[in-house]
Formats: structure tokens, sequence, C-alpha cells
């Protein structure tokens, strides 16, 4: 049985009018609840593939050079200085050790799962099997700190390093 | 065709592929938020002042950089001021959320739900209809200091072209050209996302525009925490 109190709002027994919600802070409820909701279901897949990216990591680049084995190379990359900043001047040195490249390598700089744009570090011979280069790794807005070199080696193949950069 | 000129093509293509690949969802609820706000006839010009000037602060950006061939010294001297409009930005989406979800009354600057006695829109009082469509070419030229990846990494190649070009007013120029380059090529995304928001069957929905309101404070909220962190 439904009651009407001194505003013309219709209440319910035992429970004072002033207590219910109007409409509109009901509805503003509602979306609130359904805005939550959508949230949560979204981040969920959000925080995996943050999950996912972390477990892609395979060198601690501020403790020390990084190696990975290619076609019975082994790939050596350092960059200093330590530890690995973004937006500072960075020096990116290679090592190879066995077969060379038929080119001048060369390493692109990127996020796993984001569009960065090109950047490129070219790298000139130091000496038989080291190669060095300057460049920057910049500074993404979202707050992901994953970064990749994927070192290129004309004849070779490609090395991949993933690792994490201090902003 | 000289490599500089070719380095144009790559970057209008770069800028085509980023708009798509990560504008989309990193300024894309910045384009919304402010398309969402006004009348589905002046959507494509605003948008297009807003972008107009955003290439423009890319071209201001491009230059600099070019001309000192150094992308580091410049960007850390903006670097306050790129989060200053990050917070500011965030902030601006939250009031347009706001406003559009009925909370608060913007005025007529960056919209077209007019309240003379709406306290912000006293403050800006003297704006004619005409002139808010006009404010989207300083807004543009403002935001175009967000801090932005791609950007930055275009920036690198402006520098870097900067070091080998002589004399310097050509160094200039070229750091312009890419910038203005890679500005162009993310249009075509950015656009097509402001303009899913003239579909009248979405217009029409209150529902869906109340959850619009509620998403783009959220999305302010994150704006202004990673402004904050930035």
């Amino acid at each position: 049985m439904n009651i009407l109190t001194s505003n013309g709002k219709k209440g319910l027994p035992c429970i004072p009018a002033w207590f219910l919600p109007d409409p509109i802070s009901l509805l503003n409820m509602l979306f609130t609840w359904i805005f939550l909701s959508i949230t949560a279901v979204s981040a969920v897949p959000v925080q995996a593939a943050e999950t996912d990216h972390l477990s892609m990591v395979n060198c601690n680049i501020h403790e020390h050079a990084c190696t990975r084995e290619l076609l019975n190379s082994k790939v050596t990359l350092d960059i200093s200085p330590k530890p690995v900043k973004a937006m500072t001047d960075l020096l990116f040195r290679l090592t190879l050790t066995g077969k060379q490249p038929a080119a001048a390598p060369y390493i692109d700089l990127g996020m796993p799962g984001m569009k960065m744009g090109p950047n490129q570090v070219s790298l000139q011979a130091r000496s038989k099997g080291v190669y060095e280069g300057s460049g920057i790794i910049v500074r993404c807005p979202s707050g992901k700190r994953i970064w990749k070199a994927a070192v290129v080696l004309p004849g070779i193949g490609i090395a991949e390093f993933i690792f994490n950069v201090i902003y | 065709m000289s490599s500089i000129e070719t380095l144009y093509l790559v970057f209008i293509g770069t800028g085509f592929a980023v708009g798509f690949g990560h504008c989309v969802g990193m300024c894309g609820p910045i384009v919304v938020s402010f398309s969402l706000h006004l009348e589905s006839k002046r959507v494509l010009i605003s948008n297009l002042l807003y972008h107009f000037g955003r290439v423009m602060t890319y071209a201001v950006l491009g230059g600099v950089v070019g001309i000192t061939g150094s992308f580091v010294r410049v960007t850390a001297g903006i670097a306050v001021l790129q989060k200053a409009v990050m917070i500011f930005t965030g902030l601006m989406i939250v009031v347009m959320g706001l406003s559009m979800g009925g909370w608060l009354s913007l005025g007529r600057i960056f919209g077209d739900h007019y309240n003379p006695d709406g306290i912000i829109t006293r403050g800006f009082g003297k704006m004619s209809g005409a002139r808010s469509t006009a404010a989207y070419l300083p807004l543009g030229l403002l935001l175009g200091l967000l801090p932005c990846g791609p950007v930055y990494t275009v920036l690198i190649t402006a520098a870097r072209a900067g070091m080998d070009i002589q004399p310097p007013f050509k160094a200039f120029l070229t750091g312009v050209g890419l910038m203005v380059s890679f500005g162009l090529g993310t249009i075509p995304a950015l656009l097509l996302v402001a303009s899913l928001t003239k579909m009248n069957w979405l217009r029409s929905r209150n529902v869906i525009y109340k959850i619009g309101s509620v998403l783009m404070i959220a999305v302010g909220i994150y704006f202004v925490i990673k402004g904050i962190q930035y």
C-alpha cells in the first residue's frame, strides 16, 4: 500500500518519504554502477595485457648487457648510461660473435602492443663485431614502461630485447 | 625525389598508421568530448580548426628541434608546460562531461548549450556563437603540446635531420615539414572518430548520452592523474 507524503511523493508504509531517493538520484546511481561495472570488466583485459607484456621482459638492461643467440651468432646489446632512462641521450652498443651481418645493423625501438612511430638507431662499426649508435627512448604518457629493442641484422635475422625503462 | 622529400611522405604515412593505431585510443576521447558537445553541423569545422591548431604547434616544435638539433633539450624545456596542458585537458574533459550530463552549465565557449546565468558562461560572456567555433583553433594550439610518444618519435627524426642540414633556416623548415606531414597524417583517424558523434541515433538517446558523460568524466580524471604523474 502506498501513502502520499507532504510533498506529494508516494512512499511506502514504515519508510519515511525523505529516506527514498528521487528518480533522478536513482538514475544517477544506476549510471554510476553501470559505469563502474563497465570499467571493472574492461580493466581485466587491460591488466591482463600489461601482465602479458611484463612476462615478455627478457633483459635487465639496468644491471648488465643482454645476450641472444641467433643462427650461430651471439648478439649482445648494452645501453648506457645506466639506469636506462627515457628522454635522454643513450648509447647503444652491439657486440656480435660468429656470423657477421651482410650490411650495417640497426635497432628498431618500440613498445610491445603500442604503435609509437619509427624510431631507429643507426649503428656504426667501431671494430670487428662491435657497433655503436646513439638514440633516445621516448616517454609514453600512458605510463607504460616496457620497451623493445629489435636488433636487425641483415642476412641473419632479428634479435629482440625487451626491458623496463625508467621514466 | 630527395631523401627529405621521401621522409615527408613516410611521415604522412606514419601519421596515418599511428592515427588509427595510437591516436584513436589516446586522443580519441578528447575529440569525442568536444564533438558530442557541438551541433552536428559544427562538428567538422570545429574539428578542422582544432587539428589545424594542433598541427601548427607540431610545426613550431619541429622547427625549434630542427634548428637546435636537440630533442632532449627542447623537450626538457617544455616538460612542465606539457604536464600543465595534460592536467588542463583532463579538467576540461571533466567539465565537459559534467556539462553534457546536465550537472554543470558550461556556456557556449566550447558548446551549444548556452546558459547565460552559468558561472563559466559569465566568464566568457562576450564570446559569440561564431567565436565559439573559432575557440577550437587556440584549443588545438594548446593541446598540440600534450605529451605524446609518436610526436616525440617524429621530433627525434627532426632533430637528427637538423644536425645534418645546413643552413639553420633549412633545418628549421625541414623540422616544420616533418611535423606537419606527421600531423596531417593523423587527422583522418581523429576526424573519423569525431564524425561518429554526428550520428543521430546516438544523439537522440539520452541513456547513451548519460553514459558518455560519465565515461568522459572518467577519461578526464585519467588525464589529470596521468598529468600529475608525468
